[in-house]
């Protein structure tokens, strides 16, 4: 039996099918968020390549930002949870999750069995979130892809406030006509991203082997300063991006099973 | 059922119209005092001959207040100086002010210099109320007070009329406790916004009439069946938790209030002016002194994370919702200590934050269906 979850998050949709709830069929991200056409889009991605038609799907789960908009889905589930599930398939050891979206941060903390137990997120700030990481490419002139690898170069990282989103902006605008180097700066943006989530993930105690979901995940200049923040090694996964999906395909699989079993 | 349905529809009246009520006893030719939040010696208005009002700021752009106030300033402050500004309260004889922190303590000059047409009666608690001297002083504070007073009224309280004006906040203080109980075995009926509402219109009301209209709720609903609730139970805990969009969200996601520690509703109804110890104003203080678990009154220890899981036990909460009043200090001094007890007692607690100025709720649709998710 196939399941389908869509994650409709504020700058992309990720959708992911699964059959028995352990087998992944296929999963495709798109860059565009809700309100927009980027969750037709995903879904048409996803049926497109496995070669699915919407009828074969058993039960669908959305979540995200813009998961009450979808009119396919079966179900509508906190991206919270469904992070939770997703990176406990994806790093069975992982008990701390730090997912950094295009608009919030949130610290999981995850039971051995994946049950979330307790969660943290970011207060109604840009500050520590992939939008802040898109402001500041965008002060710099370069490609958000390219920011992790710009900040290996670095050799001497600025220091850049972590409070505020436009306070931080202006601050990068001022580096710059100082001729600090762009590598120094991409790698102070960073410091400034893993230093406001890791005070966030520390609240919840001393982390368990941390994982970084989401976006923000796949960039490596956020994840080593994250690991130099936290003080211990940080898991990633390829898939890191859509464990929410992932997670609320697993949602939806577990909740055909109960169906059946009633 | 007819009555039950009048009667919280006239509460809810009153909670979302406060200026109607307060036209309505200026239409009686009564005056009414503004209260700020919390603790204002209410008592000695009633005793005064007059109606003493709640003043827990409301919905507004902010836009006068910011003259008065940093942007970093408790929103429930930061509304009451908007309204005072504009006109909103005008019509009141004057205001009380409790200087219980640091932002009430700079709304007593903000609104002298402010609002110079409705005059400022402030009150200042003792906190070490360990030394007798406390009694001694926080008589002295109500005796200022009660000066003030009847420079409005153009007579002085007799000892009588605050004795009766004691009892009759008393009797409310435990109409109100037997109401939240007998809530809770109607929670069909009585919702987060519904209790809310009833919670808060006593505000609005002299004791004595809003405690018979809580009165006939109260037997109407034990002529019901009682109801069991088929979603999560959750105890509240923090200043006040507002607005309806946001008590709708926890409808929306089956949760049921079962027990709250708010200053704006269940916290002042915990201690009751105790019958002897003097005469009436050294009874009122002996209240102050007897007052528990808040977090705006210095006591030695943190007893607030154990009584938010005694409310749980009795209640069938599973878990605590930490209502975050916006830059409230003395509530997030406490909150990791309450925290911490809840959680070795067994009971997760989810924090939100509460903004009256707020206008998008999503952040905290989040959290609460997360919260439902895990618990």
């Amino acid at each position: 039996m196939y399941t389908l979850g869509i994650d409709i998050g504020s700058t992309s949709s990720k959708a992911v099918i699964l059959r028995d709830g352990t087998e992944l069929i296929v999963q495709k991200v798109v860059s565009l968020g809700t309100g927009t056409v980027g969750p037709s889009q995903v879904l048409s991605a996803v049926f497109e390549e496995s070669g699915l038609s919407p009828d074969q799907i058993g039960y669908t789960v959305s979540t995200g930002y813009g998961r009450m908009n979808c009119a396919q889905a079966d179900e509508q589930v906190s991206e919270l949870s469904c992070h939770a599930k997703g990176i406990h398939f994806l790093l069975p050891d992982a008990q701390t999750v730090i997912d950094i979206g295009g608009q919030d941060a949130k610290a999981l903390k995850i039971s051995e069995s994946g049950q979330l137990i307790a969660f943290q997120m970011n207060d109604k700030c840009a500050a520590g979130t992939g939008r802040f990481l898109d402001v500041m490419a965008r002060v710099l002139n370069v490609d958000i892809s390219e920011l992790g690898e710009l900040s290996q170069r670095s050799k001497k990282p600025v220091s850049i406030s972590n409070t505020c989103t436009v306070f931080a902006e202006s601050e990068v605008i001022s580096q710059l006509s100082s001729n600090v180097p762009i590598e120094d700066i991409a790698a102070g943006i960073h410091n400034s991203v893993a230093k406001r989530v890791a005070g966030m993930a520390l609240r919840l105690g001393r982390p368990t082997a941390p994982a970084m979901s989401g976006g923000v995940a796949r960039n490596a200049g956020v994840v080593r300063a994250m690991e130099r923040e936290l003080g211990c090694p940080v898991l990633v996964h390829p898939l890191c991006q859509s464990a929410g999906a992932l997670g609320a395909a697993i949602l939806a699989w577990e909740k055909l099973k109960k169906e059946k079993v009633n | 059922m007819a009555d039950l349905k009048n009667n919280l529809s006239v509460l809810a009246e009153a909670y979302g119209n406060p200026r109607a009520r307060l036209d309505y006893y200026l239409g009686q030719g009564k005056k009414v005092i503004g209260c700020f939040p919390p603790y204002t010696p209410e008592e000695l208005v009633h005793a005064s001959g007059m109606i003493p009002m709640g003043l827990w700021g409301g919905q507004t752009e902010l836009m006068r207040a910011k003259s008065y106030l940093p942007a970093f300033a408790c929103p429930i402050m930061q509304s009451d100086m908007e309204f005072g500004l504009s006109g909103a309260y005008r019509g009141l004889s004057a205001v009380i002010i409790p200087a219980l922190c640091d932002t009430l303590r700079c709304m007593t000059q903000n609104w002298r210099f402010g609002v110079p047409g409705i005059p400022m009666i402030p009150i200042v608690y003792p906190q070490n109320r360990r030394s007798p001297a406390s009694v001694d002083y926080l008589i002295s504070e109500y005796e200022s007070v009660l000066t003030m007073l009847s420079t409005i009224t153009g007579q002085m309280m007799n000892e009588q009329a605050l004795c009766r004006s004691i009892e009759i906040y008393n009797e409310h203080n435990a109409v109100m406790r037997e109401f939240a109980q007998t809530a809770n075995e109607h929670l069909d009926i009585v919702t987060p916004r519904v209790r809310h509402a009833v919670m808060k219109s006593a505000f609005f009301y002299e004791k004595s009439e809003h405690s018979a209209i809580v009165r006939e709720i109260i037997a109407e609903l034990k002529k019901l069946p009682a109801y069991a609730h088929p979603g999560k139970k959750v105890v509240l805990a923090g200043i006040m938790c507002e607005p309806d969009e946001l008590l709708g969200i926890f409808e929306e996601n089956d949760f049921a209030v079962v027990g709250d520690d708010l200053a704006q509703e269940s916290r002042q109804y915990r201690t009751d002016t105790p019958a002897k110890g003097g005469g009436s104003l050294r009874r009122l203080a002996l209240q102050w002194n007897c007052r528990t678990g808040c977090s705006l009154i210095h006591e030695d220890g943190k007893p607030r994370g154990e009584m938010l899981a005694s409310l749980c036990r009795l209640s069938g909460a599973s878990g605590v919702i930490s209502c975050m009043m916006k830059f409230c200090d003395p509530e997030e001094y406490d909150q990791p200590y309450y925290e911490g007890d809840l959680r070795s007692a067994g009971f997760p607690c989810l924090s939100i934050e509460i903004d009256q100025q707020n206008t998008s709720y999503e952040q905290a649709r989040t959290r609460i269906e997360t919260f439902r998710e895990m618990l």
